[in-house]
């Protein structure tokens, strides 16, 4: 008697003890129901493998980047030996547009030196440049008209062909940038390295020109580079080499420096790159710049998006169902099994409360796959009890008591019940071992489940059981037996 | 209730006929599937395996919304659009009335899946930004997945033959693992034909459930073992006759399970959200199919002539 009391307080400690979880460690829901967007990058490695240190190297400047964005709770993490995940949960397409954009550049900040004798080439680099600016901003300007499309086109051949370049792509707003992008490497390579590069920066940051609408980026250099900085300017101070600021080996400003300078250079370690950037793209390279560039280029190869509206429609969905699915279930096992079946409904009402404790405990982030092998997994609960309790039919039909049917019946279903249990354990083991993150959320919640119901269908059913028989009013068999069934 | 009493060893012929037409139709399927299909894969293959752009995504229109077909919307874009190469590999399908479900081959960008969506509003009227969900899977990373699904798939089978082999003798084990193949082999060839019928795709969804299928498949068939080899050991009836009678014994707890597994499933078809539509169903399929062949098709295997 006593060890059945025992076993009762336990449960309802045990009930009580979720709700406690539940309460104070609410639920996490992921991106299907949150809404939100998810990134996977690839490390890219032309030689070898990736290293680890390689791995938490990028992961660390990356984390600086996505913090820089203002997205609460954003999420990253390595996956596997060179991948990442992040996760942005909550933001529309815009935010995981500009995320990209941030994270995407490795950001190799460069200082070079013109070389000696390349002025003319520079200069029509630089007017190339201007044509493909314009032409860029004309596109901008007009949207979808196809005559213009042709116009643009023309001149973007013309351009090309004086560079001798001809792009990739066929669209002609890539074909614009990739052509930029040529000349800006071309002017690159008219400049030589110093040993001035991103590394030396404290601080990055970005103010407007006070003459126009454009925006420029300030640069703070520790004090080693702004040795380097004072040097070089000073080198070329009074000259006409100019001094260029390539980032990840383009060109995206050159400037000459004065000849007031040509005694100790630009000191106090503070520099202004003005390439007439926009709001979007002076942000973008700042945080680029105080987060440090990447060491390896990294490549999204995969992305997910929902709307947070969708998100709030999957969770709604997802609670019908699971509701509906609990009440029938029930509805179908009392009718069927009469006491016997309400004490699965009670069980099953255990069940719930404790998966979602573990859910709020581990913390299992709920997904869609994931809510779907937890409402799988209350057939499997279920399937126990109907296991014990045929047993205890047929043992009630062979005319033993009914305490003693009960006990036989949860002995004898034992093995059958621990059986079915396993199989299902072993291709969570292995979904979870093998599968994507997608598909981990499936395994998890099953797997759960399946351990879970063990404890519930075969103690706690017991338990609710005997505390019931306690009762004698309780004890007639025609409870237990549907009436109709006595034949054999 | 009354017990359903189906001979077993009188429709043994029935029985067999029966699964070996379905297996049948669902070999002529993947085939069909594998050679004459524009995909050239046994099963209609999605994005999650082989890389490209998915995007769905609702109207609103004011008012009524026209109608419109994806073909013509298709024809519309590539006379317009500035993409041409990118319009080629796009694949449009309405869901419902409104839900429209862009597909693409090939992986963009997004500047490119910008100017597409735009493209596509300027055509069919104003889209719910608020309202989609877009899934992009490299074209590297596509196959990687799938040839991780097929390991897995493997890799679980292997384990769950040794596990029978552990607890039941050879010839049980064999009986019982034909039986899982047989539903694997029905329901995959079910979704084959979806996918020439419907071009119905499937995703890694569909891995996870065939993995699912496999241990539920698995755990019914058994159950019944469990009970045949119990009733042999202490019963001194013919060994056919023993087989029936545990098989009749356990008729009312393997339906009932499979009952009690599918109401939750259907709930979940017929409530839940349409991303999990298609997997219910395939478990649904393997759950009924599960039970026919845990009642029906492995006692059958084990009778003696």
């Amino acid at each position: 008697m006593k060890k059945r009391q025992g076993w009762l307080f336990f449960i309802i400690f045990l009930l009580t003890l979720s709700i406690y979880l539940l309460i104070n460690y609410p639920l996490k829901f992921g991106l299907d129901f949150e809404g939100g967007s998810s990134l996977t990058l690839q490390l890219v490695k032309e030689n070898g493998n990736v290293t680890n240190e390689e791995l938490e190297a990028v992961q660390f400047v990356l984390d600086k980047r996505v913090n820089n964005l203002g997205v609460s709770e954003s999420n990253l993490q390595t996956l596997g030996r060179d991948q990442l995940i992040l996760e942005l949960p909550g933001v529309n397409v815009q935010k995981t547009k500009e995320a990209e954009r941030i994270l995407g550049k490795t950001a190799l900040l460069e200082f070079r030196i013109q070389k000696v004798g390349t002025n003319a080439e520079l200069k029509k680099l630089q007017l190339q440049r201007s044509s493909i600016n314009n032409l860029i901003d004309q596109f901008n300007k007009n949207r979808g008209e196809k005559s213009e499309f042709i116009a643009l086109n023309n001149y973007l051949i013309n351009i090309q062909n004086e560079l001798e370049f001809s792009p990739e792509s066929e669209v002609l707003y890539q074909k614009l940038i990739e052509t930029k992008k040529f000349i800006n490497n071309q002017i690159a390579k008219l400049f030589m390295k110093t040993d001035l590069t991103g590394k030396d920066l404290i601080d990055a940051g970005r103010r407007q020109e006070q003459t126009n609408n454009n925006w420029e980026v300030t640069l703070n250099f520790n004090d080693d580079g702004a040795k380097k900085f004072a040097l070089i300017t000073k080198s070329i101070a009074g000259t006409d080499q100019f001094l260029s600021i390539i980032l990840d080996g383009e060109s995206i400003s050159e400037a000459s420096v004065g000849s007031q300078f040509s005694v100790n250079g630009i000191t106090g370690g503070l520099a202004t790159i003005s390439g007439s950037f926009n709001a979007q793209e002076a942000r973008d390279l700042e945080v680029q710049l105080k987060g440090g560039s990447l060491p390896l280029p990294i490549k999204i190869i995969e992305r997910n998006n929902i709307s947070p509206l969708l998100g709030q429609k999957n969770i709604i969905k997802s609670l019908y169902a699971a509701l509906g699915g609990l009440i029938f279930v029930g509805i179908f096992m009392i009718f069927n099994y009469r006491i016997l079946g309400l004490v699965s409904v009670l069980s099953l009402i255990l069940y719930g409360f404790f998966n979602l404790a573990f859910y709020s405990l581990i913390p299992v982030t709920l997904t869609l796959p994931g809510i779907s092998g937890l409402i799988l997994s209350i057939g499997m609960a279920v399937d126990a009890n109907i296991l014990i309790f045929e047993r205890i039919r047929e043992e009630l039909r062979n005319g033993n008591t009914l305490i003693r049917s009960i006990d036989s019946g949860f002995q004898r279903a034992n093995s059958s019940i621990i059986d079915g249990h396993i199989t299902t354990f072993i291709s969570c083991f292995v979904l979870f071992l093998l599968g994507t993150n997608f598909v981990k959320g499936f395994a998890v919640t099953l797997g759960l489940g399946v351990g879970i119901s063990l404890f519930t269908s075969l103690n706690c059913s017991k338990t609710i059981l005997r505390f019931l028989t306690t009762y004698q009013s309780l004890r007639q068999k025609n409870l237990y037996l549907s009436g109709r069934n006595f034949s054999n | 209730m009354k017990l359903f009493n189906y001979d077993l060893v009188k429709n043994k012929k029935k029985t067999f006929v029966f699964s070996s037409f379905f297996i049948i139709l669902s070999l002529i399927g993947i085939i069909f599937s594998t050679f004459f299909t524009s995909y050239k894969t046994p099963i209609n293959l999605g994005i999650d395996f082989k890389g490209g752009y998915e995007l769905r995504i609702e109207r609103t229109c004011e008012g009524k919304c026209a109608d419109f077909s994806p073909d013509k919307i298709l024809e519309e874009l590539r006379r317009n659009s500035s993409q041409q190469n990118l319009v080629n590999n796009v694949q449009l399908k309405f869901l419902d009335k409104n839900d429209l479900l862009i597909r693409s081959k090939s992986f963009l960008n997004p500047q490119e899946s910008e100017k597409l969506i735009v493209d596509i509003e300027e055509i069919i009227g104003r889209l719910d930004y608020d309202n989609l969900v877009t899934r992009e899977i490299g074209p590297k990373l596509g196959p990687k997945l799938l040839k991780d699904c097929a390991i897995s798939l493997f890799v679980s089978l292997l384990a769950i033959s040794l596990y029978i082999n552990f607890r039941f003798d050879r010839k049980y084990a064999f009986f019982a693992l034909l039986a899982l193949f047989h539903d694997l082999f029905i329901v995959f060839g079910i979704f084959s034909w979806l996918g020439i019928i419907l071009s119905l795709e499937v995703n890694s969804l569909f891995a996870v459930s065939l993995l699912t299928i496999a241990g539920y498949s698995v755990n019914d068939t058994v159950v019944i073992f469990d009970r045949i080899r119990e009733n042999l050991r202490t019963t001194k009836d013919d060994f056919n006759e023993t087989i029936q009678l545990s098989v009749n014994e356990s008729l009312r707890r393997t339906a009932f399970t499979s009952i009690t597994t599918l109401i939750p499933l259907l709930t979940l078809l017929l409530f839940g959200s349409y991303s999990l539509f298609w997997f219910s169903v395939s478990l649904s399929l393997g759950i009924i199919i599960g039970s026919y062949s845990s009642i029906l098709l492995a006692p059958t295997f084990l009778l003696k002539k």
